[in-house]
C-alpha cells in the first residue's frame, strides 16, 4: 500500500512539478501566467501517441518530434496569446487571452484527436508492478529538466540573458539583450518542458483531451506553494501534492480526495499568498 | 467655452433617457415575443433571462470590478439545489425556496470571492475554478439530499407561472429588475469606486475606497442573483442533475461579459442574448461552439479589448476640439473649500523606512501647516515620493509617528486617509480611462456618499439626493480646474496636462485639509505650470496644507510658504525658500550653482 | 479519430441523399411527413453510442422511404445533436415540439439528458421512445408518453447479480462506478440490489474517471475480500485501467458490469491482451453469438440486410439494431392506427405484444412502458467483439 502511495504519489508529482516549471519560465520571461501551460502538457501526450503509438515512429524520434510540436505551440501562444497584451499587462488581459488559446487548443484536441482517452504505447518495456517505467519516467523526467535548467541557467550565455530577463526586464533591454527573441526562446523551452511532461506520463495519463484542465490546475498547485518563479519550490510543491493527493486516493477515495486537496490547496494560499517559499513583493506607487 | 458648458448641461435629461432607450426597445421585443406564437423561441428567451439574471450580477464583479471570477457556474448550481431540493424534499413553497437559494448564493458568493481580497487576478481565477468543480463533486456525492447522479426535480411554479409563457414572463421581468438594479449601481459610487478598483486600485484607496468593504458587498448581491438564476435555471430545466453544469456554462457567462465590454451593462446584456441564441441558429456547429466562443474571446481580447459596448460608444469617436487650454477659474475656490476653524498640523517624527537593505528615509521630521504650500525637494532616490507615501499610508515606515494635531494615524492603512482629510495625487496620474472625466472626479467624492447598497440599487431619495450633490460638487470642481467641457469625454482621450488638473480636481472633493502633490508640473508647459502655481497658492489660501513635490525649482521657489531639502532620506535643510537659496549645502549638493 | 467524425457526417449527409433519391423515384408518398424527431448525442464525449444508434435510424427511415413510406406518408429524420449536455437537449426537444412540429421523438440517450427532457416531453404530450436506464424515467402515471426500448438499469443490475450469484457463484463483491451522475446512481441502486440478495458488499468506490491509477481503489477492494469487481462506468479509459491493475496486481477476480466493458477503444488501452479475460459485461440475446459462431435467425438476417451499408466493426450491433427498432416501432404505430396524432401513437405502443424487433420483443401496456424482456438481457465475454456482437459468457447456451 504505501509502495503504492510512494510510486504513483512521486510519478504524478513530478508531472504537475514539471508544468509548474513550464508555468514559472513562461511567467519569467513575460510576466504572464498562462493557462495553455496544462494544454501544452496534455498534448505532450497527444502527439507522443500519435507519433509513436499511430504513426508507428521510434520511441526516441517521436519524443523530439513530440517537443518540438510542443515547442511549436508555445512559441504559437506567445505571438498570438502573450505578445499583443503585453504592452498593457497591468490590465491582466493576458489572462483571458491565454485562457481563450488554452480552450482552443483543448476543443481542437477534442475534436480532431478523440474525446476519449486514447492509448500510449509503452516506451522502453522496463519494470513492472510499483517499478514499472510509467510510474518512474515522469519522475526521471523531472529530474532531468530540473537538472538541465540549473546548468543551463549558470553555464550558458542563453541562461544568464534568461536570468536577466527575468530579474529585470528595462534592464534587461537596456543592456541590449534580444528581449523578444529570448521571451520567444524561454515559450519555446516552457513547450518543450510540458511537452516532455505529457510524453513521459503518456501511459499513466494516457492521450486524453480533458488531462489539459486537470494539469493546469494541479500544475498551478505547486506554483503557488512553492512561489512565483521558484523552480525548486514548484519541484517541492509538486511532489508534496503528488504523494498527498495519493494517499487521499488511498484513504478516503475519489470525490472526498478532490475536495480534501482543493480545501488544502485555498488553506495554505489564503495563509501564505506569496507560497511557502516566498516570492518578492512589488512595490505599488 | 461656457457656452458649451451650458449646451451640455441642457442636454442632460434627454441624453440620460436617450441611454435608457436600447433597454426599453429591448423590453419591448422581449413582451412581444410570444406574440409569435412560437413556444420554442419562448424557452430560449427564458433562457437568456435567467442567465441574464446571473450575469448582471457577474458583471459588476468581472466587468466593474475587475476580478476574474471563471467558475460561477457554481453558485448556479448551488442556486438550482437549494431550491429544487427545498421544493421537493422539505415542501417548502417554490418562491420562498427561490429566495432561499438567493440566500445561500449570497453566501457562497461570498466564500468565492473571499481570496480575492488576498489573491491576485491569476491566482483567484484558478480558486473559482477550483470551486466550481468542487461543488459539482459534492452535489454527486451527496446523494442523499442531491439525489446524486439521479437529481431532483426543478421546483414546478404555481399559476400563473406553470406555463411557458407565464414563467417566461416572471423571468423577463426579474431581468428587467436586475438590468434597473445593476444600472442604479453602476451610476453610483458603488460603481465607480469598483471601477476605480479595477483600474486603478491605489487611486481608490486614496479617495477612501474600502476594497474589501465593497468587494464583499458585490460578490454578496451578484451570488444572490446566481443562486436566484439557479431556482429559475431548475424550473426551466423541469430536472436537474450535475451534468447540467457544465464548465462551458461558466465559460459562456464570463465570455459574455468580455464580449459585452467591460464597464458597460448594455453591452454584456446584448453579448447574453447573443451568445444564448447563437448555438440555436447554428445548430449543425454545435461541437465546435465553445472552440467558437474562445475563438471570440481572443479576438475581442486583441482587437477590442472594450467589446460591444466600445463599438456602440459612437460618442468617444468624435473628435475634440484641438488646442485646448486649461484655465483653472480660482475665484470658484470658496464654493468648493470652505473649512471650519481647525488649525492642526500635520506633523512627522522620526520616520525610518527602509526597503530590504536600503534606507530611504532615515529619522525624517517634517511640519505641513494649515494655508501654506510646502516644498519638498531633493535629487532623485533622496526619498521624496517615499515621504509622501509614508503620509499616505501606501508605504508603512518600520518607525516614527504621523499625526494630525492630536491624533495619530495609523502607519500604512492608506484607504482611511481620505476620511483623516489627506488627499493626494500622483507623479503619473491613476485615472479609469475607461470612465468619463466627471466620474473620475467623483470618484474623488467616494467618502462623501452614506446612502447603503439597497438605498442605491433601489434608488431610494437619500442615494439621489447624495448623487445629485455630488455630481453637483464634481461639476463645481471641474470648473475650477477649467475643464468642465470635457466633464462627459472619456479620461483617456485626455492630454497628460490635463489629467493632472483631473487628479486636482479628484482630490479636492472630500474638502481635503491636507492636499499632497507628486511631481504635478512634470510634462506641463510653461504656461500650465504657472497657471498651475496659481492654484496651487489659491488651494492653500482657502485653508488646505500643501505638500508639494516637484523638481522645477522655479517653481518652489514661487510658491512655496516652506522648503525642505532632502538628500539620501535625511534633512539636508529646511525654511524659507530664500533661506533655502543662500544655504550653502543645498546649493552645492542640489541647485547646482 | 477521423474515422468516426467522417461516419458522423457521413451519417448526416446520408438522409439528404435519400430524400434526393425518393424524389426522383416515382413512387413519391403522398401527404404530410411523419417526422421523428431523434436527440442523439453525435458529438461531444461519450457519443460512441449515439453515433452507432444513428446509423440504424438512417437505414430504417432509408428502408422505409424506399417501400414507399409510412402509409403512403415519407418518414423524415430530424436530427439534433446535443453532445449530451441536458441544455442543450431542452433547447432541442422545445425545437423538435414547437418548430419542427414531429410526431414522436427518439432519445435522448443519455439519463441526464433524459431526465430533464422527459417532464418537458410529458407536458407536450409527445410519444417517445428511448433507451435510457434510469429506472425513475418510466413511470406510466407522470410521463404517459414516455417508452423505454432497452433494459432499464434495474434490469442490467439483475443480469449481472443473476450472474455473479448463481453462476460465477460469488457472494462477496466491490461495486464501482465513475464520479458521473450515471456512475454515482448505479453503483448507490447495485449496492442496494445486492444487499437485498444477502450478497455482501465488502467495498464501494466512486472513481474519478480521469484518476490516473486506480491502484487504491483495486487494493481496498481486494483487502476488504472482495471476490469480484462489480464496475458501472462509460469511461473506457478507466475500465481499462481497473484491468490492467487487476492484473498488475495477480489478482484473479473476475469484473463484470456495463456494456462498455466490451468497447473496442479498450483494446489499444490494455497493457496485454491478457487482461481483458474474465471480464463481463451485459450483453443482449439478440446481439450475441452462441459456441457455433451463430446469432439468432432474425438478428443473423438484420446483419446480412445491412452488410456494405452500414459498418458495424467500430460499433455495437445493439445500438445499430435499437435505433433501427425506434424508428420501426414508431412507424409501426402509426401503421396501425392509422394516424400521427399523440394519441394515436401513444394508444398504439400501450397495446403491443411482443412486437418483433432485431434488438428484442418489445410489450407494453398503460401500467407498463418497461418494454424490454428480461429474458433477453445476458451476459457476454467483453473481448469477444466480432462485427459489434459479443461471444456469450460461460453459463448460457
Amino acid at each position: 500500500m504505501l509502495a503504492s502511495i510512494i510510486a504513483s504519489g512521486l510519478a504524478l508529482g513530478a508531472v504537475y512539478a514539471l508544468i509548474g516549471i513550464t508555468y514559472n519560465v513562461m511567467f519569467a520571461a513575460s510576466r504572464v501566467m498562462s493557462f495553455t501551460a496544462g494544454q501544452l502538457g496534455m498534448l505532450g501526450g497527444v502527439f507522443g501517441a500519435l507519433f509513436v503509438g499511430r504513426l508507428g515512429v521510434p520511441g526516441p524520434v517521436g519524443l523530439v518530434l513530440t517537443l518540438a510540436a510542443c515547442a511549436a505551440v508555445g512559441v504559437l501562444t506567445e505571438i498570438i496569446a502573450v505578445r499583443p497584451v503585453l504592452a498593457s499587462l497591468e490590465k491582466h488581459l493576458y489572462v483571458l487571452s491565454t485562457l481563450a488559446a488554452a480552450l482552443l487548443i483543448q476543443q481542437l484536441t477534442a475534436i480532431e484527436w478523440s474525446t476519449e482517452p486514447q492509448p500510449f504505447p509503452r516506451l522502453l518495456g522496463l519494470g513492472s508492478g510499483i517499478l514499472d517505467e510509467k510510474f518512474w519516467l515522469p519522475v526521471l523526467a523531472c529530474a532531468a529538466v530540473i537538472g538541465g535548467l540549473e546548468w543551463m541557467y549558470r553555464r550558458t550565455l542563453v541562461g544568464r540573458a534568461f536570468i536577466a530577463i527575468a530579474e529585470d526586464n528595462f534592464a534587461a533591454r537596456a543592456l541590449g539583450l534580444p528581449e523578444r527573441r529570448l521571451r520567444m526562446a524561454s515559450f519555446a523551452l516552457a513547450g518543450a518542458v510540458a511537452g516532455l511532461a505529457g510524453f513521459s506520463s503518456g501511459q499513466l495519463l494516457l492521450a486524453f483531451f480533458a488531462n489539459g484542465a486537470m494539469l493546469n490546475f494541479y500544475g498551478f498547485v505547486p506554483v503557488a506553494l512553492g512561489g512565483l518563479g521558484n523552480n525548486r519550490g514548484a519541484v517541492l510543491g509538486g511532489l508534496a501534492l503528488g504523494l498527498f493527493q495519493q494517499a487521499a486516493n488511498f484513504t478516503v477515495g475519489g470525490v472526498f480526495a478532490s475536495v480534501l486537496v482543493f480545501t488544502v490547496f485555498i488553506v495554505v494560499l489564503l495563509a501564505a499568498p506569496q507560497g511557502l517559499f516566498g516570492a518578492p513583493a512589488v512595490r505599488r506607487v | 467655452m461656457p457656452y458649451i458648458a451650458l449646451a451640455r448641461t441642457r442636454l442632460a435629461v434627454p441624453r440620460s433617457m436617450f441611454a435608457a432607450l436600447p433597454y426599453f426597445a429591448l423590453l419591448l421585443v422581449a413582451l412581444a415575443l410570444p406574440l409569435a406564437g412560437q413556444e420554442y423561441w419562448t424557452v430560449i428567451a427564458t433562457r437568456a433571462a435567467i442567465y441574464w439574471v446571473l450575469v448582471s450580477g457577474l458583471n459588476l464583479v468581472v466587468g466593474f470590478a475587475g476580478q476574474l471570477a471563471i467558475g460561477y457556474v457554481a453558485l448556479l448550481t448551488l442556486g438550482a439545489y437549494t431550491a429544487s431540493v427545498l421544493v421537493e424534499r422539505a415542501g417548502v413553497h417554490p418562491f420562498l425556496a427561490l429566495a432561499a437559494a438567493a440566500v445561500v448564493g449570497a453566501m457562497a458568493g461570498v466564500v468565492v470571492g473571499l481570496p480575492a481580497l488576498r489573491l491576485r487576478t491569476f491566482y483567484f481565477a484558478m480558486t473559482t475554478l477550483g470551486f466550481a468543480t468542487i461543488v459539482t463533486q459534492v452535489a454527486l456525492a451527496w446523494t442523499g439530499v442531491t439525489g446524486g447522479g439521479i437529481g431532483v426535480p426543478g421546483p414546478s411554479l404555481a399559476a400563473p407561472f406553470d406555463t411557458a409563457q407565464g414563467f417566461y414572463l416572471l423571468c423577463i421581468a426579474l431581468a428587467a429588475a436586475c438590468t434597473w438594479m445593476t444600472l442604479n449601481a453602476a451610476n453610483s459610487r458603488f460603481g465607480r469606486s469598483l471601477v476605480a478598483i479595477r483600474d486603478a486600485e491605489v487611486a481608490a484607496e486614496a479617495c477612501g475606497v474600502a476594497k474589501a468593504r465593497l468587494l464583499m458587498l458585490v460578490f454578496l448581491f451578484s451570488g444572490a442573483l446566481a443562486g436566484i438564476a439557479g431556482g429559475l435555471f431548475a424550473t426551466l430545466q423541469s430536472y436537474i442533475t450535475p451534468d447540467a453544469f457544465t464548465f462551458d456554462l461558466s465559460v459562456l457567462f464570463f465570455i459574455a461579459i468580455l464580449i459585452g465590454g467591460r464597464g458597460s451593462v448594455l453591452g454584456p446584456l446584448l453579448a447574453t442574448l447573443l451568445l444564448t441564441a447563437l448555438p440555436e441558429f447554428a445548430a449543425p456547429l454545435v461541437a465546435w461552439s465553445t472552440f467558437l466562443y474562445a475563438a471570440l474571446l481572443l479576438v475581442i481580447v486583441l482587437l477590442v479589448p472594450g467589446g460591444i459596448a466600445d463599438v456602440l460608444d459612437f460618442r468617444s469617436r468624435r473628435a475634440l476640439p484641438s488646442g485646448r487650454a486649461v484655465v483653472p477659474r480660482i475665484q470658484l475656490l470658496p464654493a468648493l473649500l470652505s473649512y471650519g476653524v481647525s488649525r492642526d498640523d500635520l506633523t512627522l517624527r522620526g520616520i525610518a523606512l527602509s526597503f530590504g537593505a536600503v534606507r530611504a528615509i532615515d529619522g525624517l521630521d517634517l511640519d505641513l501647516r494649515p494655508g501654506e504650500v510646502h516644498g519638498l525637494i531633493g535629487p532623485n532616490g533622496s526619498g521624496k515620493t517615499t515621504t509622501l507615501n509614508a503620509i499616505c499610508g501606501f508605504a508603512v515606515p518600520q518607525s516614527g509617528t504621523v499625526r494630525i494635531g492630536g491624533t495619530t494615524l495609523p502607519l500604512g492603512a492608506a484607504p482611511r486617509r481620505a476620511a483623516a482629510g489627506i488627499g493626494r495625487t500622483f507623479q503619473t496620474p491613476r485615472i479609469v480611462g475607461e470612465a468619463s472625466v466627471i466620474d473620475n472626479v467623483m470618484i474623488g467624492g467616494t467618502i462623501l456618499g452614506r446612502a447603503t447598497l439597497i438605498e442605491t440599487l433601489l434608488t431610494l431619495p437619500r442615494h439621489r439626493r447624495e448623487e445629485a450633490a455630488l455630481r453637483d460638487r464634481a461639476m463645481t470642481a471641474l470648473r475650477l480646474v477649467g475643464l468642465e467641457a470635457l466633464a462627459a469625454i472619456r479620461a483617456d482621450r485626455l492630454q497628460h496636462s490635463e489629467l493632472r488638473f483631473v487628479e486636482i480636481a479628484r482630490a479636492l472633493m472630500p474638502t481635503p485639509r491636507f492636499l499632497l502633490l507628486d511631481e504635478p508640473a512634470a510634462g506641463l508647459s510653461a504656461i500650465e505650470i504657472e497657471r498651475l502655481g496659481q492654484l496651487v497658492v489659491a488651494i492653500s489660501r482657502q485653508g488646505t496644507g500643501v505638500l508639494l513635490v516637484e523638481h522645477h525649482a522655479d517653481l518652489i521657489f514661487a510658491v512655496c510658504d516652506r522648503v525642505t531639502v532632502l538628500n539620501l532620506g535625511q534633512t539636508l535643510a529646511s525654511g524659507t525658500p530664500a533661506e533655502i537659496q543662500a544655504h550653502r549645502d543645498v546649493v552645492e549638493a542640489y541647485l547646482g550653482r | 479519430m477521423t474515422t468516426r467524425r467522417n461516419l458522423v457526417l457521413g451519417a448526416a449527409a446520408a438522409p439528404l441523399l435519400g430524400r434526393l433519391a425518393v424524389a426522383q423515384s416515382a413512387a413519391v408518398p403522398a401527404g404530410e411527413p411523419l417526422r421523428i424527431g431523434w436527440l442523439a448525442a453525435l458529438t461531444g464525449a461519450s457519443s460512441a453510442p449515439a453515433v452507432g444508434f444513428n446509423r440504424g435510424v438512417v437505414f430504417a427511415a432509408d428502408e422505409l422511404n424506399a417501400a414507399g413510406g409510412v402509409q403512403g406518408r415519407k418518414v423524415e429524420i430530424i436530427t439534433r445533436d446535443t453532445q449530451g449536455d441536458p441544455t442543450k437537449a431542452v433547447n432541442a426537444t422545445q425545437e423538435l415540439i414547437s418548430r419542427a412540429k414531429v410526431h414522436a421523438i427518439w432519445g435522448p440517450t443519455n439519463s441526464g439528458e433524459a431526465l430533464a427532457t422527459t417532464p418537458i416531453m410529458a407536458r407536450a404530450k409527445m410519444p417517445c421512445v428511448h433507451p435510457c436506464v434510469v429506472d425513475s424515467l418510466i413511470d406510466p402515471v407522470k410521463f404517459p408518453n414516455a417508452f423505454r426500448m432497452a433494459p432499464s438499469n434495474g434490469q442490467w443490475d439483475d443480469a449481472v447479480r443473476a450472474y455473479l450469484l448463481n453462476t460465477l457463484e460469488v457472494r462477496d463483491v466491490a461495486v464501482f462506478g465513475d464520479t458521473t451522475g450515471y456512475g454515482t446512481s448505479a453503483v448507490a441502486a447495485s449496492v442496494a440490489a445486492f444487499a437485498k440478495d444477502s450478497a455482501n458488499v465488502v467495498n464501494q468506490s466512486l472513481i474519478d474517471a480521469t484518476q490516473p491509477d486506480v491502484t487504491p481503489d483495486m487494493l481496498r477492494a481486494k483487502t476488504a475480500g472482495a471476490r469480484a469487481i462489480v464496475v458501472w462506468s462509460v469511461s473506457v479509459g478507466m475500465l481499462s485501467r481497473l484491468m490492467n491493475v487487476r492484473n498488475a496486481l495477480g489478482w484473479d477476480v473476475p469484473i463484470v458490469g456495463h456494456p462498455s466493458l466490451g468497447s473496442g477503444e479498450i483494446r489499444g488501452l490494455l497493457e496485454k491482451p491478457g487482461n481483458w479475460e474474465k471480464v463481463f459485461m451485459v450483453g443482449y440475446r439478440s446481439c450475441s453469438f452462441g459456441e457455433d459462431g451463430k446469432l439468432p435467425e432474425r438478428s443473423q438476417a438484420f446483419v446480412a440486410k445491412l452488410a456494405g451499408k452500414v459498418a458495424l466493426h467500430d460499433t455495437s450491433l445493439w445500438w445499430v439494431a435499437c435505433g433501427y427498432d425506434a424508428v420501426k416501432l414508431i412507424a409501426a404505430a402509426v401503421e396501425s392506427s392509422g394516424a400521427s396524432t399523440s394519441e394515436a401513437i401513444i394508444g398504439a405502443w400501450n397495446h403491443t405484444t411482443a412486437y418483433p424487433g432485431i434488438f428484442g420483443d418489445y410489450s407494453y401496456s398503460p401500467e407498463n412502458h418497461n418494454g424490454y424482456p428480461q429474458a433477453d438481457v445476458v451476459m457476454s465475454r467483453a473481448n469477444s467483439q466480432r462485427d459489434g456482437t459479443f461471444a456469450l459468457a460461460p453459463g448460457f447456451a
